[in-house]
């Protein structure tokens, strides 16, 4: 019996180093290969990433591309209060005037022959949008390079081995030092395509915390209802022969 | 009148709840009952559930702006994400239920006399479900959904005669702004009437079940409804996890993107419940030929009970089993390849299944079952 029970407890330590130095590792190194962490079963949004995923969308995307599902209200999901998120929305020029809280996310409308008629796709719903989801995006925000010789580009249009076709209109949108993160991060351009790739996932997915906190729960209960019943079957049934 | 004095006050003005307690606490069912037999209940609590949710998501949905209000629905309605997730999870679920229905009676061979009117009811709610599961993937207004309609609304302008007066009666026309308005008033109103079904399966089940053995027989509750309880948490189960931690599962990716005329898709499949329909319509040559492959590929389950010549009390025989099994996977194997990205290897594929699924019903069956007869 006592032997059981260190057993147990010598079993959760060894289970509670592991969650502790797994995640440490990630933290150490979420770049190389690409870590989310809201990927899984029991992600979650990093708050710190989305934020500074907003700020590389705020000063780079926002220029082009509009998220027309998303309101200024909506940044206090992401861990900002609500002074902050108005303080953000007034900085925003809209035609009547500064935006506020209820305002949709700012659309730049770009002129139309700005990318060769390319049109900037709206980033509301971005990762679920398109197969591949968080590693495809972040493949397409890095994976510019050289033009091979034996190809010819169309004009405008730059080399992208993550884009289907390899020729997008898109210039390389990110590089390094672009943005200057508040938490002092270094902002190297494949940070900056980490964070807003994380931004960009809960844009798309914005009730995903909640949705693995529900979920995680409600398949505890009813696995434990599920055992209760079985056992309660059987014991009534046990009785009619 | 002196007789009602011994009945409660409520049974001498609603003639219902002594009936009621009768019907669950007199022991006359079979004392033992396979898990499997409690799908139909499964399937009539999921329907509800679904007309529930459908309500909810009705009250804010607008066929205006279809990508729009269901992406309002998800993320400024409160809870609207969790109620539209259970509408689209549990469209899996019914299928799921539904399918391992039919494959359940064809394994046993229940459709045999004098199960012929149950089989036609499961098989008619299964065509019903179809069309309603396909009107309401019309309805997310996805670029895949978007294509779809401006597919079938093309192909049903060019049909003639009455089959081109029905598509017209129904679509009313090519696809515009109007047409989803109709697709969800037909989504709500063939969703209720497979209530209808339900009710009529019901019925027809009651009258073919043969009466258990006089000996050891069991009441309804508690046997019954013990029994019920682990298959609804088991159900409740799996449903728990699709929503929370698959909620699109078995979709095509590209549905995220909002529908218009400059996003289109390479592959525009339907959600899975859908896919082996597809690609049997695909199979056949022309627009005529698709129409024909999907009224074949439903009218041999209709015909089942006749194309199988074994006598009514027969023990159903191993080979025909195996066919059943094989022609399981054929199903799942024209499933997957229509979801797969359109290749020369997918459409040959798509032939030689087809072709098996044909054969089973219209050579094998009759075939093996006069064998297995003799």
């Amino acid at each position: 019996m006592m032997r059981s029970r260190f057993g147990i407890i010598r079993f959760a330590i060894v289970i509670a180093a592991a969650i502790a130095f797994a995640s440490a590792a990630n933290a150490a190194d979420t770049l190389n290969p690409p870590h989310w962490q809201s990927q899984g079963i029991f992600g979650s949004y990093d708050i710190a990433a989305l934020q500074r995923g907003f700020l590389v969308y705020q000063s780079n995307c926002a220029a082009c591309h509009s998220m027309n599902a998303l309101h200024y209200r909506d940044l206090q999901s992401i861990g900002l209060s609500p002074e902050q998120a108005a303080a953000i929305a007034s900085n925003v020029k809209l035609t009547a005037g500064p935006a506020t809280l209820d305002d949709i996310f700012k659309d730049p409308h770009p002129d139309i022959t700005a990318f060769g008629g390319a049109i900037p796709p709206d980033l509301s719903n971005i990762l679920d949008a398109r197969p591949g989801g968080l590693n495809y995006i972040f493949g397409l925000l890095t994976d510019y390079a050289a033009v091979p010789a034996d190809i010819t580009l169309l004009p405008n249009h730059y080399f992208n081995t993550a884009y289907p076709g390899n020729q997008i209109a898109m210039p390389p949108p990110l590089k390094d030092n672009q943005v200057t993160y508040a938490d002092e991060t270094k902002s190297t351009a494949i940070q900056e395509a980490s964070d807003v790739t994380a931004f960009l996932a809960w844009a798309s997915q914005p009730n995903l915390n909640i949705q693995h906190a529900i979920g995680l729960r409600a398949v505890l209960f009813l696995i434990f209802l599920a055992i209760l019943a079985i056992a309660t079957k059987r014991k009534i049934w046990r009785e009619t022969v | 009148m002196s007789s009602n004095i011994t009945k409660p006050w409520i049974d001498t003005r609603l003639p219902f709840i002594t009936a009621w307690r009768a019907h669950f606490l007199t022991p006359n069912l079979a004392p033992d009952a396979p898990y499997l037999g409690t799908l139909p209940s499964l399937i009539t609590t999921a329907l509800v559930f679904m007309a529930l949710s459908g309500f909810v998501l009705s009250v804010h949905y607008d066929p205006a702006h279809p990508f729009t209000s269901l992406q309002f629905i998800d993320r400024n309605v409160n809870n609207g994400w969790l109620i539209h997730a259970f509408h689209e999870t549990g469209t899996t679920m019914i299928f799921g239920a539904v399918y391992l229905t039919l494959y359940r009676i064809m394994v046993t061979r229940a459709y045999r006399a004098p199960g012929e009117v149950v089989w036609l009811l499961t098989v008619a709610q299964f065509c019903l479900l179809l069309l309603v599961g396909y009107l309401g993937y019309l309805l997310d207004g996805g670029a895949v959904s978007y294509w779809s309609l401006a597919g079938v609304t093309t192909a049903a302008g060019n049909l003639g005669g009455a089959p081109g007066a029905i598509s017209n009666w129904f679509f009313g026309g090519p696809d515009g702004p109007g047409t989803l308005a109709r697709i969800a008033m037909f989504h709500t109103l063939l969703a209720l009437a497979i209530f209808g079904i339900v009710a009529l399966h019901y019925l027809a089940k009651r009258a073919v079940t043969a009466p258990p053995p006089a000996r050891g027989q069991v009441s309804f509750h508690p046997y019954y409804t013990a029994q019920y309880f682990v298959a609804f948490v088991v159900f409740a189960l799996i449903f728990a996890v699709l929503v929370f931690f698959a909620p699109h599962f078995g979709e095509n990716t590209l549905n995220g993107a909002p529908g218009g005329p400059l996003v289109v898709p390479a592959t525009v499949s339907p959600p899975w419940y859908l896919l082996s329909i597809t690609n049997v319509s695909h199979a056949f040559p022309g627009m005529w030929g698709g129409i024909f492959g999907v009224i074949a590929r439903l009218a041999v389950l209709f015909a089942l009970p006749w194309l199988d010549r074994s006598k009514p009390d027969a023990t159903p025989g191993a080979l025909y089993r195996f066919l059943v099994m094989l022609l399981a996977l054929d199903i799942l194997a024209l499933g997957l390849a229509a979801a797969a990205t359109p290749s020369m290897l997918t459409s040959i594929l798509a032939i030689v299944f087809t072709a098996w699924y044909f054969l089973h019903f219209l050579v094998f069956t009759p075939l093996v079952t006069a064998m297995e007869a003799k």
